[in-house]
């Protein structure tokens, strides 16, 4: 276990930084962390996805870095703030706790190991608070370097919107230069009262790259929070996203895209608690693999005893593009009220041959025909992004990575 | 411009066609009729070059060239054109967006310059009055949620921006009121002229009312069992199917 004795002694390491006021809840959460180690495939989360692959690899821990670029309002590298947004207030972890915008909760154990490894290395970190009531529209760089060194980074970014505030958040995961990266990220999003927050988030694909991606939202009143979820298949990456409706009224929709090629794997799990009555939720998840990949779609949705009225829709389709793709999808209903509505459906299938017939017989060959239908394809889920410049520019990024036919 | 020898088709080891020959050149309409199950629609599907059929003999050449050696859309960018029976819904793909691309490819294949979005609608707007279409059909998914007559007439719509050399009409006719037929029809007539071919397949003599072939063919069990004028598919019309096949075989 080379990782855990470097995520040790790296751990140690921070504990001599001047000024740590996180210092104490680190520790609890590095002592969590440690209590059991990596997850393996013996756990039925992570059944088809092995983090234990990480175990070999001397990851040094990075958490600072230069970049700029005018196309951000805030811009994270490795993990640390070197752009800042003026229009709304935001800062790092340690200020949110001390000017009291943020609670210790945040950082305290959780009953998974990635949170609790993010936590134990928040020593810098981002929270931002969304005020305003009039649309803003906020993007995000949270950027990796990697000089080709094994690096282990743990950028956490968290996402307050207030009573009635309405935005859109645009967080992008680039990673540049080469060497291995273990990135284990974590957003934390929480939607108060009647607040609207539609999230986007897309990652860069890089060849050498783990990515555990960890989004927790929790929903409060009337809230609405709209997700879209797009991501590239890499060496290694799993991403949880955890919703937690409440309060009765709230509302979310979640829509994801997943693309796979080579023998790279994603692995979506997505959580979505109904706490309290009169909540909906949506889910839309839509997969092209191709080459020699894995996917892995597990979506749980779990109604509690008082969320009567629950309306919750949950869809998965998958596009094989090869014969030796593999994709794992499974809806998980946990449903303990009695008076709800909960619809779940998974599909798996290829690039329909009598529309690929239709558009040849028109003139178009096959690559263009089976473009075509992947550019639909892809669209059902991109269409829900309601700012036409952000859907434009992630159709030209994703149209751009999408596995090439075959 | 075509000439079948003895095509043999079959599909899944079933042997549907047992040697059509059938030579059509430019300018003229062939009807080929026949009952269902005769081979009629898969002889126009062998046509545009549907992978799912067996060639088993015989040779198809086009404008002097081999057409069972050529690819789908090579077919269709040197002129061969179906309208199908069933068109095929294509959910997300914006019809405007498609027609353009088609049209682009097949202009691109002959070495024309691709036409912009502004070129493209000046060039359809008198295709879609001709074929009585609604502006909306365009801007809407391709034959996503159309009538049985909408996705017809966008069939014919498509032909008449793609201006194909061979049109192969699979039974166009099939599920149109006598009004929509009307529309089809003279689409399809506008489109008639000397270096145009087009063959026509359908079960009923209804059709060629409207557009008048200059040779019928009746189509039984893979064979061509008799050939003649507009007349014959009158014929047809009064003593049914049964006859005609007893008839040719006396």
């Amino acid at each position: 276990m080379k990782a855990v004795e470097t995520f040790t002694t790296d751990f140690e390491n921070t504990l001599n930084l001047p000024d740590d006021n996180l210092k104490l809840l680190r520790q609890e959460s590095f002592e969590e962390f440690k209590k059991h180690g990596l997850p393996t495939r013996k756990e039925e989360y992570w059944k088809y996805s092995d983090p234990s692959i990480i175990s070999n690899i001397e990851l040094e821990f990075v958490f600072s870095g230069q970049y700029e670029d005018r196309n951000y309002d805030v811009i994270l590298v490795n993990g640390k703030i070197v752009k800042k947004f003026n229009d709304c207030q935001m800062g790092d972890i340690a200020e949110g706790l001390r000017s009291g915008d943020l609670d210790e909760d945040l950082l305290k154990k959780k009953d998974k190991p990635f949170l609790n490894l993010n936590n134990a290395f928040a020593i810098n970190g981002c929270y931002l608070i969304l005020e305003s009531a009039s649309k803003q529209t906020i993007r995000i760089l949270n950027l990796i370097t990697n000089e080709g060194k094994n690096q282990a980074v743990h950028p956490k970014c968290v996402i307050l919107a207030k009573r009635n505030s309405d935005s859109i958040i645009f967080e992008e995961f680039k990673i540049m230069g080469n060497g291995t990266s273990f990135v284990n990220s974590v957003t934390d999003i929480i939607v108060e009262d009647g607040a609207n927050l539609e999230h986007i988030i897309i990652d860069d694909f890089a060849k050498d790259t783990y990515h555990v991606a960890n989004v927790c939202v929790k929903q409060y009143k009337d809230s609405n929070f709209v997700s879209h979820n797009f991501s590239m298949g890499k060496k290694f990456a799993r991403r949880d996203f955890n919703v937690e409706l409440n309060q009765s009224g709230a509302n979310c929709n979640l829509f994801g895209l997943y693309f796979v090629d080579k023998k790279n794997h994603i692995d979506h799990h997505t959580t979505i608690e109904h706490k309290e009555a009169h909540c909906s939720s949506n889910e839309h998840y839509k997969g092209i693999l191709s080459g020699k990949s894995t996917g892995v779609f597990n979506g749980r949705i779990h109604v509690h005893p008082d969320a009567q009225k629950t309306d919750a829709i949950q869809n998965n389709q998958n596009l094989l593009l090869s014969d030796d793709a593999i994709i794992h999808t499974k809806p998980e209903l946990e449903i303990y009220a009695d008076d709800v509505k909960c619809t779940h459906g998974a599909t798996v299938g290829q690039l329909d041959e009598k529309g690929l017939f239709y558009l040849r017989s028109r003139g178009l060959n096959r690559k263009e025909a089976q473009q075509i239908l992947i550019r639909a394809y892809v669209n059902e889920i991109i269409e829900n992004v309601s700012d036409e410049k952000i859907r434009s520019k992630l159709m030209e990024l994703i149209l751009d990575r999408l596995p090439k036919g075959g | 411009m075509l000439k079948i020898e003895n095509l043999h088709v079959s599909i899944g080891g079933n042997q549907i066609l047992k040697g059509i020959d059938l030579e059509v050149k430019a300018g003229e309409t062939h009807a080929i009729m026949g009952p269902n199950g005769s081979g009629k629609s898969t002889l126009a599907q062998v046509l545009a070059g549907h992978e799912e059929y067996e060639i088993t003999d015989g040779k198809v050449e086009y404008l002097s060239k081999d057409l069972l050696e050529m690819e789908i859309e090579e077919r269709a960018c040197e002129g061969i054109f179906l309208a199908f029976q069933y068109p095929v819904e294509l959910p997300g793909v914006n019809n405007t967006y498609f027609l353009k691309s088609a049209l682009n490819a097949q202009r691109k294949y002959r070495g024309e310059k691709e036409i912009d979005a502004m070129e493209f609608i000046d060039l359809i707007g008198d295709k879609i009055k001709l074929l009585n279409l609604k502006d909306s059909l365009l801007k809407r998914p391709v034959n996503e949620g159309f009538s049985g007559g909408e996705k017809k007439r966008n069939e014919i719509f498509q032909m008449a921006v793609l201006e194909p050399k061979l049109a192969l009409l699979d039974e166009t006719d099939s599920g149109l009121d006598i009004d929509a037929l009307r529309v089809v029809a003279n689409g399809v007539n506008s489109m008639r002229n000397e270096e145009r071919a087009t063959i026509l397949v359908t079960h009923y003599q209804r059709l060629l009312n409207y557009i008048v072939p200059d040779f019928v063919h009746v189509l039984v069990d893979g064979k061509i069992i008799n050939s003649g004028d507009k007349n014959l598919a009158l014929e047809l019309e009064e003593k049914g199917y049964d006859r005609i096949v007893e008839e040719a075989k006396a």
